[in-house]
């Protein structure tokens, strides 16, 4: 018996949900790096999901180029993150505020 | 007809010549990581970007990606339809070689003194790899990592200036921001796919055509909302354009004036192909409920009063710039709300004219930013009083620039305004929502005259303060801005093969 693929979708738009709102409620910019590989997963999920559900290996393909991309949006982020705090010495996304429009 | 056939994939010659430049420049780094040879570095960068618009301009001549038709090779496809290279995609390869090698030559004074060349250079030519590459890709698959491409180097080289806090906020920022869109987009593309079970543009618009994707409107109206919300971050329109100000003001202004010419072209070329190939209005408009022209109409006139408004205050002068990248945004934009389900190539060939032209104005204007913070005298308007007694030639071609942005008749800028505005009412006939857009253009490029020749005022009639050094003249800065004000002013005799060359490739995608 397998699991209808209506409930992927349910799930990889709650993970998208979760991440969305780290995203906007918080202040540690580790925790938002986090809440962006929540939002990839749940599209991961999707992909993966309707790969099956449609019996081609696209999404599945697509998944990994994904997974390899995100871990290096990630590099690239901390790198920014770490001069930030070099900079900075904190992490907190509000702290730096040398440009106001 | 050549004498001999070259093999299929040496149409992506454009951007495979910038990837190899990109991997030389690593592999001088790696010789001597120490050096900072500026004439070596830069001038390798220089050479390849060149060579890749010498290698675009003769495929363009050669008729490669013309429609066989008239007279041309036919369209290239590679890799099984995956990347494509037509008349769009050599349109766009030109833009973004072009403000890549105005870049490094600026550059090359710009960095005088800085630790991480070889790595600047490298990412530059890197990110423009990414760019040329957007403009050939005809699959999702292949347009999100072309995209990740131009992205990724991006981040970092706003963020260059180590020591520098406003440059590593703004790389954080839009770095932060860069991410979020990026994770909706590829959210977009999932959705798109569940919807459809292909990413190949042209298979999705089979199977929509065919009523393969008639059950899942919602799941597709959503997903190309989020593919919208992706481009409009590539090209800093509203709602995502948050990051533009923040990331033009702080980043090295070498860097501001790539992401808001070339990175902003290449965010078109997605939108302009991902719209017309793969959700063909009138079609997608059954599935879905509604034709996204509606959205474009909307996203176009609030992105151009937004960034003119927003403009007309500013006190900084990149800042300003940065707003006014905005405003543009908002006019390219018209060229995708002027599309009907059975025309539209004007107001759409105007949108790529303003693109060219954009690149060369808008580029060069950033790099006079460049110049006056290579001298050192300030960010603010008032910092940039009387500059034209101790710098005509630079303050000339500002003026150049400025008046162009703003749509003045003898410069390029004008006419690229004049086909859109032409473009928006012949539209109008089969969508009256483009008459607002219409207006909507020329209220706005009016305010836009306000702050434009604020500055030209400030440059040429404010006296200068008493007390300024003598100005250097350094030679990339100055051979690159008067590149760029010599092709905004030549762009109008010239202009007869531009707009041939932007009306072809928009005919092509259009039908």
């Amino acid at each position: 018996m397998t699991v209808a693929v209506e409930y992927y979708v349910l799930l990889s738009m709650a993970v998208f949900c979760i991440g969305l709102m780290g995203v906007l409620t918080r202040r540690n910019a580790l925790l938002f790096l986090m809440s962006v590989e929540l939002m990839l997963n749940a599209a991961n999920i999707n992909l993966i999901a309707f790969a099956f559900y449609h019996g081609n290996l696209t999404g599945q393909v697509f998944a990994l180029f994904t997974m390899a991309l995100a871990a290096a949006e990630v590099a690239v982020g901390l790198g920014i993150i770490l001069v930030l705090y070099r900079n900075f010495r904190d992490v907190d996304v509000t702290v730096p505020t040398t440009m106001r429009w | 007809m050549a004498a001999y056939q070259l093999p299929q994939w040496a149409a992506l010659a454009p951007a495979l010549l910038l990837a190899l430049t990109g991997l030389v420049l690593f592999l001088i780094d790696s010789i001597s990581p120490r050096s900072t040879d500026r004439t070596l570095l830069a001038g390798t960068a220089a050479v390849g970007a060149l060579a890749s618009l010498a290698v675009a301009v003769w495929f363009t001549a050669a008729g490669v990606g013309t429609p066989t038709v008239d007279g041309g090779e036919g369209v290239i496809e590679i890799f099984d339809g995956q990347f494509v290279v037509d008349q769009l995609a050599l349109y766009f390869m030109i833009v973004v070689t072009i403000v890549t090698a105005l870049i490094v030559v600026a550059s090359y004074d710009y960095l005088a003194g800085h630790t991480y060349q070889a790595e600047y250079y490298s990412l530059v030519v890197l990110a423009a790899t990414g760019m040329a590459t957007v403009a050939a890709a005809n699959s999702l698959v292949t347009i999100f990592i072309a995209l990740e491409l131009t992205s990724l180097p991006s981040y970092a080289l706003v963020a260059i200036l180590k020591d520098n806090r406003g440059s590593v906020e703004a790389g954080l920022k839009y770095f932060l921001i860069g991410a979020l869109s990026s994770a909706i987009f590829v959210y977009g593309i999932s959705l798109v796919y569940g919807a459809t079970g292909v990413l190949q543009l042209d298979s999705i618009a089979e199977v929509i055509a065919d009523g393969g994707a008639d059950g899942f409107g919602g799941l597709l109206g959503l997903g190309i909302l989020m593919l919208l919300g992706g481009i409009a971050f590539k090209t800093a329109s509203v709602p995502f354009h948050f990051w533009a100000p923040e990331a033009y003001e702080g980043a090295p202004a070498p860097i501001s004036a790539f992401l808001s010419s070339a990175s902003k072209a290449a965010g078109f070329v997605i939108a302009f192909r991902v719209f017309n190939v793969a959700f063909p209005l009138g079609e997608i408009g059954n599935v879905i409920g509604f034709d996204w022209t509606v959205a474009f109409v909307v996203l176009a006139i609030v992105t151009m009063t937004v960034g003119n408004f927003a403009a007309a205050t500013q006190e900084n002068v990149k800042r300003m710039l940065a707003y006014s990248s905005i405003g543009h945004a908002g006019y390219a934009l018209i060229g995708l709300a002027g599309l009907s389900a059975d025309g539209g190539e004007l107001v759409m060939g105007a949108a790529l004219m303003h693109l060219l032209v954009y690149g060369f104005m808008n580029t060069g204007a950033f790099l006079f930013v460049a110049l006056a913070e290579h001298w050192g005298v300030g960010r603010t308007f008032e910092d940039y009083n009387g500059l034209s007694s101790q710098a005509p030639v630079a303050c000339g071609a500002m003026a150049v620039f400025l008046f162009s942005l703003a749509g003045i008749p003898p410069f390029g800028g004008f006419f690229s305004k004049y086909f859109l505005f032409t473009g928006a009412l012949q539209a109008a006939t089969a969508n009256t929502a483009m008459l607002a857009v219409a207006a909507a253009l020329v209220v706005n490029s009016a305010l836009s005259l306000y702050y434009y020749s604020r500055l030209v005022k400030a440059l040429w009639i404010e006296d200068p303060p008493a007390t300024r050094d003598r100005l250097g003249q350094p030679t990339g800065l100055y051979a690159a801005i008067v590149v760029a004000a010599v092709m905004t002013i030549v762009i109008l005799p010239g202009f007869g093969p531009v707009a041939e060359a932007a009306t072809g490739a928009a005919e092509a995608l259009v039908n």
